[in-house]
């Protein structure tokens, strides 16, 4: 099970950073129904670390918060994130001041990209709306993660794994291939952040250069349970939303945004394949990193990345010597394909892209411009450089970054290259489309909670990622258990629960469907309350 | 640093044929398959992009 979190950065004309929560709240209130609303955050534990224990509270970023007014009326915490359970199974809510889409479950990558990319539309779609109401002014909605004076805001993606790994090992086995996938991954950024803008200093970031990362700047440790500041590489929060006792979800924050379908692909495909990997037993010898912290930046601001041959991307081996990332990465790929490969044809189709991408990333990384979002961007900043005679230290260019990643398809740059045909699509206009309003047909408690929304959404109550309450004419409400439907079969389930007309047929169905299920095979989750804060 | 080490090198660049950049007999990655409205000029695009536009744009500290 596979999902991406992106929070989008904000722009309203006429208003602050200060004004931003109010504004994300303001902004996902318009999406329109059906929509169910309640979400049950006294189920959620951010604080909860993987290695055994729980933090009193999460660090924050003292710059943010300045921004904070304590002159203004005091809203509930759940009033404040106004969560909207859509359709397609998706959750969206305020998450800090940004409005954030935070996918359905999916168990394959395509449904995946997907659900993200119909993630812009429902962006879209409420920035259109706010706009309408505002009667004026631009409402702006940016699939990125850094705004250029210090402030980062995350796309996460969550991989459910096998729990009898030991954490330790996972780390240690996943950390150099996390650290230089961005070599493909990375979204582009012109500036570098100044680390005591990082430390909360909020000041600019030094322009006229280029990197191949949004959020390599912001990261200062490698593994914690925090995400707000002091970001770490590895995030720890311990939240399954399944059966803890056999898995993790282990909660990636150090990716960029990507609006281009084939580094979403690489993205989500390559770490899936690396977490298999280590699944299987197997680990990577003589690439641990001395120093993964550093390695990260430098690998981001290493101005040799349009160069030939495997002297760019160097980080230094804790083992002695330097390996660029090309060769890092080629690592994991030939473990991968020797115990992967054949498992099914979308970790071929992965396989296959990832050796594809990562020689010519160092044969030619030039003809990467339809593929991955960093070589697409700087060859739109170049294009436009030339035309303009502008030298890479004008402040325009860190505009034409920002609306890289506009998801109006009527001015964003993204967009300009899709309608052109000049990025390589993986999947169809219509598949995103689609799944804005329906769940991803692999996926079984989406195709649950979703097809809930779309006939009964007022009937919702306490919803969370592994359950729902669901009210019948009587008054009567009942707990839907998510994690007892994972080994149904998707087919089954859309197709008997798009024929129940009330509640109380839904929950009459899915009692049939899951009678072999036992309470022996599925732990439930939610058991704990805890005092407040959210996780996405 | 130390010098490169090449023996670090696991795989060499494969040959120029590059199946993925094929018509795919699947629905993997492929070339993409889209008309060039006239009237979308990417440049043109870029030239109405608002010069201050990145020095207004503040967000607050995300996840």
């Amino acid at each position: 099970m596979i999902g991406i979190e992106t929070e989008y950065g904000i722009y309203v004309e006429g208003k602050g950073a200060q004004d931003l929560v109010a504004e994300a709240t303001h902004l996902v209130k318009l999406y329109p129904p059906p929509v169910a609303v309640g979400w049950d955050y006294r189920q959620e534990h951010p604080r909860r670390d993987m290695r055994g224990f729980t933090v009193d509270h999460l660090s924050i970023d003292p710059q943010d918060a300045q921004f904070e007014q304590s002159g203004r009326p005091h809203s509930t915490d759940v009033e404040v994130r106004s969560d909207r359970v859509l359709p397609s199974g998706a959750r969206l809510y305020n998450d800090h001041g940004h409005p954030e889409f935070s996918t359905a479950e999916c168990t394959s990558i395509k449904e995946l990209i997907a659900q993200d990319r119909a993630g812009e539309r429902v962006m879209q779609v409420c920035a259109e709306r706010r706009m309408a109401k505002m009667g004026g002014g631009l409402v702006a909605l940016y699939k990125n993660n850094t705004d250029y004076h210090g402030a980062s805001y995350g796309t996460h993606e969550s991989y459910l794994t096998n729990r009898g790994v030991p954490f330790e090992e996972l780390l240690h086995s996943v950390l150099p291939f996390l650290v230089t996938r961005q070599i493909f991954a990375g979204a582009g950024k012109v500036g570098i952040e100044q680390q005591a803008a990082v430390a909360g200093g909020g000041a600019e970031a030094r322009g006229g250069v280029y990197q191949l990362s949004q959020r390599s700047d912001f990261f200062t440790t490698i593994a914690s349970v925090d995400t707000l500041y002091n970001r770490p590489i590895v995030n720890t929060r311990d939240e399954p939303h399944t059966d803890p006792r056999k898995f993790r979800r282990f909660h990636v924050i150090c990716g960029d945004a990507n609006l281009c379908e084939v580094a979403t692909f690489l993205k989500v495909g390559t770490t899936l394949l690396t977490l298999r990997l280590i699944e299987t037993g197997w680990k990577p010898e003589g690439i641990a990193l001395r120093d993964p912290v550093t390695a990260i930046k430098r690998i981001s601001h290493d101005p040799n990345r349009m160069a030939t041959g495997p002297g760019k991307w160097l980080v230094e081996r804790l083992s002695g010597g330097v390996i660029g990332a090309v060769d890092l990465q080629r690592h994991y790929l030939l473990a991968a394909q020797q115990r992967l490969r054949g498992l099914s044809s979308e970790t071929d189709e992965v396989l296959d892209e990832w050796e594809h991408v990562l020689n010519l990333l160092e044969s030619d990384p030039g003809h990467l411009s339809d593929t991955l979002d960093w070589v697409a961007k700087q060859s739109l900043l170049e294009e436009f450089r030339e035309a303009e005679g502008l030298t890479w230290d004008d402040p325009m260019l860190q505009s034409i970054d920002l609306e890289y990643h506009n998801v109006d398809p009527a001015t964003g740059l993204y967009y300009g290259l899709e309608q052109e045909g000049r990025v390589r699509r993986i999947v169809s206009d219509e598949s995103v489309a689609a799944a804005v309003s329906e769940p991803p047909a692999g996926s079984p408690r989406a195709i649950v909670r979703g097809i809930a929304v779309q006939k009964f959404a007022e009937r919702m109550h306490a919803v969370t990622w592994s359950r729902f309450g669901l009210t019948d004419g009587a008054g009567q409400s009942t707990s839907v258990r998510l994690s007892r439907t994972d080994t149904l079969s998707p087919t089954l389930l859309r197709e008997r629960l798009s024929a129940v007309t009330t509640p109380a047929e839904f929950v009459r169905t899915l009692d049939e469907l899951e009678r072999d299920v036992t309470d022996e095979d599925v732990e439930d989750v939610d058991e704990e309350e805890n005092g407040g804060s959210t996780a996405a | 640093m130390e010098p490169i080490r090449f023996d670090d090198r696991l795989t060499r660049p494969m040959p120029t044929a590059d199946p993925l950049r094929k018509q795919s007999d699947g629905d993997g990655p492929s070339k993409p398959d889209v008309k060039r409205p006239e009237s979308r000029n990417i440049l043109e695009r870029m030239k109405r992009v608002d010069p201050n536009q990145a020095k207004r744009y503040r967000q607050r500290s995300g996840e």
